[in-house]
């Protein structure tokens, strides 16, 4: 995605902000397909340390993965506010693990994201988005899901 | 912007179509020579294209059909004459064409044409003059008297074809030649009119195309060319479909009027006799379209709802169950496991069903394989016959798409290692033409599809030696090999047979992957070979990926799923009784040593179940190879929706996919040739 596409975009935008450990992200709520409670999960036997294994989406079996395990945090506390937040990949769905899920916002500001956010690679963020209050650190989410 | 995605979906569909058919139609012209069916359908499918990628804006492929179309013309007309250079030509076209295809599917930048556009033109001018000039009198006017029969016998409702023969030139006896032509052709029906004369034709005479009228009921044209062109000294047979270049109805006075200039348009007949191949074309696909087109992803809902069928009807039955245990019998009780059984016989044979549309012939696949086989053949200066039977093999989609590589794969090790260079051929007795033979069929519930050739077959005592030099087994094992086992070394990992890699199949693929790609699919892949006669590989597929009876097993508290297809027997094993050898657990069964694994360890889980003394054992089995695999408990078995975890988590050692239980849980459904080479590698 371009950086001006971001920018322009600024106004009406909005993002789906969620907590993973300390800190806060958010993902384009046009990549967002739904928000679920945490579900049971079948775990995969010897596939990516980060792919906590899949789960059974009204009848799909989609993986789930772990951004606590991609950005190196301790291993994952499951609670009451866990939230899977399902998105759309290459014609694919697939969820991602957060800690809980704040609300829908959108940014007055959007700066280009610096090398590194908080010990995690830059390259997984299209941008660092202000509220009034904090700084939301905008996934990229295809850098995000695609790690080989 | 304008959006045509829906447009360009219905144009590369045609496309795709159109490029299938125009291969097709260049490799058999290669093949038979020159026949003018095969031009026409080239000519237009060349048309079809250029008419659709000018109204989709694809000026660079309208651009590259026309000049195609134009050189093709020159071929109908016989202005021009098929060559080796031609075909050449001709399948560089093709393949820029699907570059071109590709970069429209990609929404790329369409490559510049230009280059080949210059060659077929180049083509085009330089061959004009010299062909035209050496062309017969062929295509021109009939006189009236051969007018006057051929009306007469349309009339009567037969067909009447016009077959052109060219002789070569260095026929020695013209005559006789063409006499055994004739005789030959009057076996199919009624020759009209022939020209020359041949009761007025010296022996010596200086004749090369010779021309007849026939009537026929009921034959193919190319039945016709086939039966002639098999002749001596025969350079090509055109045959045509003739029809009068007057319409009988019209006056005589216009006749008489026009004729003249009816006359003095060449290919006025021949274009009424293409209108009417067109016709015979579009009656014969009207039959034939008994179908419609279905987008894929559509089908594979239907499946993925149906699944959901299964599933649900599963938990009904055991609601049901529970409800009745609970409450006991009662009439609306009864009601309700009538609904049921009734219910699951119904999606039964929607399953069967729905399985039987995602069925396709094979032939979709094989349709890939003369090309290439040309081209490599060409490209190691060998002569290759390739032959394909069974193409109305049907099989799931899936599968098609899944066993294509492997199949590559096996044909052009085929071509490259099993086909010995002609000379080599020659000095063994045998024909110059290698053959390699592809076939497919259905044997009890499988899919068996045959690679062979008859090339020089493969050494065993030089696979031995070979792999006791790359250190896959040791010498001693290697002396202990039969045959057959010897041979089922080419499937080892990383062991290639050619002791130079070729630019073909060497590329660091072998055998192995073949066969692992092959049990991936739950299918079984053999070889068998003659040194010095050839070699045979027998692949063995499940009908469908989409629906196994599998076994239910628990290990670490997780259900897994065995294909019932692998499970040998279950038995109960008593903890004391296994062995060690070279510190690997064993269990001896019936005076047959097999491994022993635990499920859970295999993948690294710890075991939840207290140990009793006596465990459940699956043994499993995959041609001579056995392998006990210890579980947790036996849940039973039953039928499962296979479904794939998706391009995101990939491929998974072990693993070939997961299902959905009646609980809602999913199970991992394991993969035999995986779940053996784990084991192998644990102990």
């Amino acid at each position: 995605m371009k950086g001006g596409e971001v920018m322009q975009g600024v106004e009406q935008m909005q993002y789906v902000q969620f907590g993973v450990g300390e800190e806060s992200y958010g993902i384009r709520i046009a990549e967002v397909h739904e928000i679920i409670r945490m579900q049971e999960i079948t775990e995969i036997p010897n596939c990516q340390f980060y792919v906590m294994g899949v789960i059974n989406l009204r009848g799909k079996i989609i993986p789930v993965i772990s951004l606590r395990a991609l950005f190196s945090l301790d291993e994952d506390v499951y609670s009451k506010a866990t939230r899977i937040v399902v998105v759309h990949h290459q014609e694919e769905s697939i969820g991602i693990i957060v800690d809980r899920v704040y609300k829908v916002t959108t940014f007055h500001d959007i700066q280009p994201p610096p090398e590194r956010v908080g010990g995690i690679n830059g390259a997984y963020f299209t941008g660092i988005g202000l509220t009034e209050s904090e700084l939301v650190g905008i996934l990229k989410i295809d850098e995000v899901l695609l790690r080989d | 912007m304008f959006d045509n995605s829906e447009f360009r979906q219905v144009f590369l569909e045609e496309l795709e179509e159109q490029i299938m058919t125009m291969e097709e139609e260049i490799l058999s012209l290669e093949k038979q020579g020159s026949h003018s069916e095969g031009i026409q359908r080239l000519f237009r499918a060349a048309h079809t294209i250029k008419g659709s990628s000018a109204a989709m804006g694809y000026m660079e492929l309208k651009q590259l059909t026309h000049e195609w179309e134009h050189l093709l013309d020159m071929l109908r007309n016989e202005e021009l004459e098929m060559t080796r250079e031609l075909t050449n030509l001709f399948f560089q076209c093709l393949d820029f064409i699907k570059d071109l295809q590709n970069s429209i599917i990609h929404e790329e930048l369409l490559p510049d044409p230009s280059a080949v556009i210059k060659e077929l033109g180049r083509f085009s001018i330089a061959n004009t003059e010299s062909v035209a000039a050496a062309k017969e009198s062929a295509g021109e006017a009939l006189p009236e008297e051969a007018e006057q029969l051929l009306r007469e016998y349309i009339h009567s409702g037969q067909t009447v074809y016009t077959i052109t023969v060219k002789l070569t030139e260095d026929c020695m006896m013209k005559l006789a030649r063409i006499s055994i032509i004739d005789i030959s052709l009057r076996a199919f029906g009624e020759v009209l009119w022939n020209e020359p004369n041949m009761k007025l034709v010296q022996d010596d005479q200086d004749i090369h195309a010779i021309r007849w009228l026939i009537a026929t009921q009921e034959v193919e044209p190319d039945a016709l060319e086939q039966a002639v062109a098999g002749l001596m000294d025969v350079q090509s047979v055109r045959v045509e479909a003739a029809m009068p270049s007057q319409p009988e109805a019209e006056t005589a006075a216009v006749l008489e009027l026009e004729q003249e200039n009816v006359y003095m348009l060449p290919g006025f007949a021949g274009s009424v006799a293409q209108e009417e191949a067109d016709k015979t074309q579009q009656s014969k696909a009207s039959v034939k379209q008994q179908t419609i087109r279905v987008n894929v992803e559509r089908l594979e809902n239907v499946l993925d709802l149906l699944g959901e069928l299964v599933i649900d009807q599963t938990r009904l039955k055991q609601a049901i169950q529970t409800l009745y245990q609970a409450y006991g019998y009662s009439e609306t009780m009864d009601d309700l496991g009538e609904i049921s059984d009734h219910l699951s016989r119904l999606i039964g044979s929607l399953q069967e069903n729905v399985l039987k549309v995602r069925m396709l012939p094979i032939e979709q696949l094989f349709s890939r394989f003369p090309r290439m086989v040309r081209d490599l053949a060409q490209t190691l200066n060998k002569s290759v016959d390739l032959q394909m039977v069974g193409g109305d093999t049907e099989l799931d989609r899936t599968l098609i798409e899944e066993v294509g590589d492997p199949l590559i794969h096996l044909i052009r090790n085929a071509v490259d290692h099993g086909i010995e260079m002609p000379k080599e051929r020659v000095r063994c007795g045998k024909p110059e033409q290698g053959t390699v033979r592809i076939s497919a069929a259905h044997e009890d519930n499988q899919v068996v599809v045959v690679v062979e050739d008859d090339g020089g077959g493969i050494d065993t005592n030089k696979l031995r030696k070979s792999a006791v030099a790359k250190g896959v087994i040791t010498a001693e094992e290697a002396a202990l090999l039969d045959e057959h086992k010897a041979l089922r070394l080419i499937f080892h990992p990383g062991f290639s047979t050619a002791s130079q890699l070729s630019d073909v199949s060497g590329r660091g693929v072998g055998m192995d992957i073949v066969r692992t790609d092959i049990e991936r699919l739950g299918g079984i892949i053999d070889i068998d070979t003659t040194v010095g006669v050839g070699t045979k590989f027998t692949i063995r597929l499940p009908l469908t990926l989409a629906i196994t009876t599998g076994l239910l097993v628990k290990a670490s508290d997780q259900t897994f799923i065995l294909p019932m297809s692998a499970v040998v027997e279950i038995i109960r094993v008593d903890t004391s009784t296994l062995k060690m050898i070279k510190g690997s657990p064993v269990i001896k069964i019936r005076n047959q040593i097999v491994p022993f694994v635990w499920l859970h360890e295999m993948f690294g889980y710890s075991r939840t179940e207290g140990s009793s003394d006596k465990i459940p054992v699956v043994m499993i089995g995959r041609a001579e190879q056995r392998l006990a695999i210890a579980v947790d408990q036996l849940l039973g078995n039953q039928e499962v929706v296979i479904k794939t975890l998706g391009s995101y988590v990939g491929k998974v050692d072990g693993i070939s996919g997961a299902t959905i239980l009646g609980n809602g849980r999913i199970a991992l459904i394991l993969e035999i040739g995986g779940i053996m080479k784990k084991a192998s590698g644990i102990s």
